[in-house]
């Protein structure tokens, strides 16, 4: 029945400039991306390296303001807030997964993946259960007391997605989440990521420049030199 | 981010670099050692000298001459008039008006001595004023009807170094020069009817050099009614400035002047005061350099946790969060410090303390100006403890963390996201 039910666009981007200046010169990262993603959407955007994918993943987080353009989130133009208003979006609304891992070094798993709850001010209590459930969620259960340095980088990324997912944000942006993983390990990821999607209905957007990824979208937008060049529907189509 | 939490991160990313953050510390330590040794120090410093001052004075006593010290010195003498109209002051408890007599000799039988000056008393008054002061060895204050007595200072009393010149009940032949030219002279006989123990020194003379007369009997030789000086107690010395303008009135301008003993000491304070808030400062600059280190070293620590900080923002960290983060480092690092400076500091001034005292001690320290009745003087500076200055230290430990915190943790709470992310 799921087509039945309207479905409502978590995330408008429009008309998004980007320029960046590198010495002298300025380069025009993103040259007028508009894209629609719907609620509980899986979708990849793909293109080669420099395309401004990365850029237009930042903008989207919030990360980044663009020089033109508005995003919306979940109806709201994040663009219009102050850096406090913006950091609570990312706080709650949205969650991060990077091609690095960037876990804190000197933290456990756990307490990787606990930060935004702290910052977040969530008490203890249920600080202790949302980990749990996640924990399992994920598939880590042991080795969670230790650093980032003691775990492979498939575990390392798995506490990164559960750091993503421990505030249930609306949208998880991951940016090449495989992209320093072996092929292996990396398909685990993606399955992982696939099937928290399908369970949680959280919007998924994940940056690769590898199509075989990106086919296990529900829909791949193409973004090359800046513009979206197309979109077609994936292999997983809603 | 809760306090706790935030305060928790904080010394856990200390404990990380503990050499670092030991060094760190360690400048705050020396700042607030240095701020509280020099500033207990000089309050001990302060107090030893305002103790030793004050043992030369009495200060609730206003010493009235005639004319000016210095410039214009009229001879002149003072009337019973004057006396009673300055017994009529407010906060004026006793008035005492004395004859100097001086160019006297004393005999007893064979012995002879000198007395710096012979006073005549008014013996009831003179010792309700200067009781602590003038305490004897033998004997007491005579009956106030008998005339021709006499009280002898203690150094008058004490000839060729051990010898006494007189005893209790001896009769002392006292001459007096009643005019230089042409040449008269006056013997006495007087009644000892009491010895005085050593007093000390006092800013204006020392009681020791000196004998004392019946009043009657001073103004019944040189045939006068006049007086030398005019002694006068006030009920409480912290207003005795205002009681000597109040004498000062009775008299047309310029003729008399008055010793008023808490203007010395208040002056001699304001000094002290100044020093110790001299030398506190430059144990403030101590710190201040601290204050440089703690923000050179965060500033390092910023660039090093760049892309931590970039994580950090990335997953929702405010602005303010980060700035808290930082900050709190730093305020760990200023408590710390004054925990550790505070204690370190008065053991520092102690040890100090005790140096010096061997040192003046050396030098022969006990040759202070004044000293008090029992002939002892306080030479030796103890440091003082003051919650005060504490406070002070610890609070102003903490601020200069925080002002030279401020700008590291400002820079990086303000740091861009995205570039904080590639820092490598």
């Amino acid at each position: 029945m799921r087509f039945v039910k309207t479905m409502t666009p978590i995330l408008e981007v429009k008309g998004v400039k980007k320029a960046y200046r590198m010495g002298n010169v300025s380069v025009s990262a993103l040259k007028g991306v508009s894209l629609t993603v719907d609620e509980g959407e899986f979708v990849a955007i793909l293109g080669p390296s420099g395309s401004g994918k990365s850029t237009l993943l930042h903008v989207i987080g919030g990360l980044d303001r663009p020089d033109e353009g508005t995003v919306f989130i979940d109806g709201v133009d994040i663009f219009t807030l102050n850096s406090n208003q913006l950091a609570d979006v990312r706080l709650h609304k949205i969650g991060f997964v990077f091609q690095f891992f960037n876990l804190l070094p000197r933290l456990s798993a756990l307490k990787n993946m606990e930060l935004p709850l702290t910052l977040a001010d969530v008490g203890e209590k249920e600080v202790n259960e949302k980990a749990k459930k996640l924990l399992a969620l994920v598939g880590l259960k042991e080795r969670i007391d230790h650093r980032p340095s003691e775990l492979s980088g498939g575990e390392q990324q798995r506490v990164a997605i559960a750091r993503a997912l421990i505030n249930d944000p609306k949208i998880i942006l991951a940016d090449e989440p495989t992209g320093n993983l072996d092929t292996k390990t990396g398909w685990e990821i993606v399955e992982l990521m696939r099937n928290l999607n399908a369970k949680k209905e959280q919007t998924f957007i994940i940056v690769t420049h590898d199509p075989n990824i990106a086919e296990q979208a529900n829909r791949i937008i193409y973004v090359k030199d800046g513009v979206v060049e197309g979109i077609k529907e994936g292999a997983n189509k809603k | 981010m809760r306090l706790k939490q935030t305060i928790a991160m904080a010394w856990e990313n200390l404990n990380r670099r503990r050499f670092r953050t030991s060094l760190t510390t360690l400048g705050v330590v020396i700042g607030i050692t240095a701020i509280i040794a020099l500033s207990s120090l000089g309050e001990g410093f302060r107090i030893a000298v305002k103790t030793n001052m004050e043992q030369g004075f009495e200060l609730d006593v206003l010493t009235v001459i005639p004319g000016t010290i210095i410039g214009g010195y009229s001879y002149q003498k003072f009337t019973d008039q004057n006396v009673t109209s300055m017994k009529k002051l407010e906060n004026v408890t006793t008035v005492t008006p004395i004859m100097q007599i001086t160019g006297t000799s004393l005999q007893n039988g064979d012995k002879k001595s000198t007395a710096l000056v012979v006073a005549a008393v008014n013996f009831t008054d003179f010792w309700h004023i200067f009781s602590n002061r003038l305490t004897f060895e033998q004997g007491g204050l005579p009956d106030p009807s008998q005339n021709n007595t006499i009280i002898i200072g203690h150094k008058v009393n004490t000839v060729n170094q051990t010898g006494t010149f007189a005893q209790l009940d001896d009769q002392v032949n006292v001459t007096f020069t009643i005019r230089s030219f042409p040449p008269l002279t006056k013997t006495v006989t007087f009644n000892v009817t009491g010895i005085l123990a050593e007093s000390g020194s006092s800013i204006l003379t020392s009681f020791d050099y000196w004998v004392f007369i019946p009043l009657t009997t001073g103004r019944d030789i040189y045939q006068t009614e006049e007086s030398d000086v005019i002694f006068a107690q006030v009920n409480n010395p912290e207003i005795s400035d205002k009681v000597a303008d109040a004498i000062e009135a009775l008299f047309p301008p310029f003729r008399i002047t008055i010793i008023v003993p808490i203007t010395f000491i208040r002056q001699v304070d304001q000094i002290l005061n100044l020093i110790q808030m001299f030398l506190t400062s430059i144990a403030a600059i101590s710190l201040l350099v601290a204050g440089i280190g703690i923000m050179n070293i965060m500033t390092v620590s910023v660039m090093e946790r760049t892309r931590e900080i970039g994580i950090m923002k990335a997953i929702g960290a405010k602005e303010r969060t980060i700035m808290t983060m930082f900050l709190a480092e730093t305020v760990l690092i200023g408590l710390a410090g004054g925990l550790i400076g505070v204690p370190t500091g008065y053991g520092f001034a102690q040890i100090l303390s005790i140096i010096l005292s061997r040192f003046m001690l050396n030098q022969g320290g006990n040759d202070g100006v004044f000293s008090n009745p029992e002939g002892q003087q306080s030479t030796a500076v103890n440091p003082v403890f003051s919650l005060e200055w504490t406070i002070i230290a610890l609070v102003f430990g903490v601020l200069i963390c925080v002002i030279f915190g401020w700008y590291p943790a400002r820079k990086a709470a303000k740091l861009d996201p995205v570039q904080a992310l590639r820092y490598e």
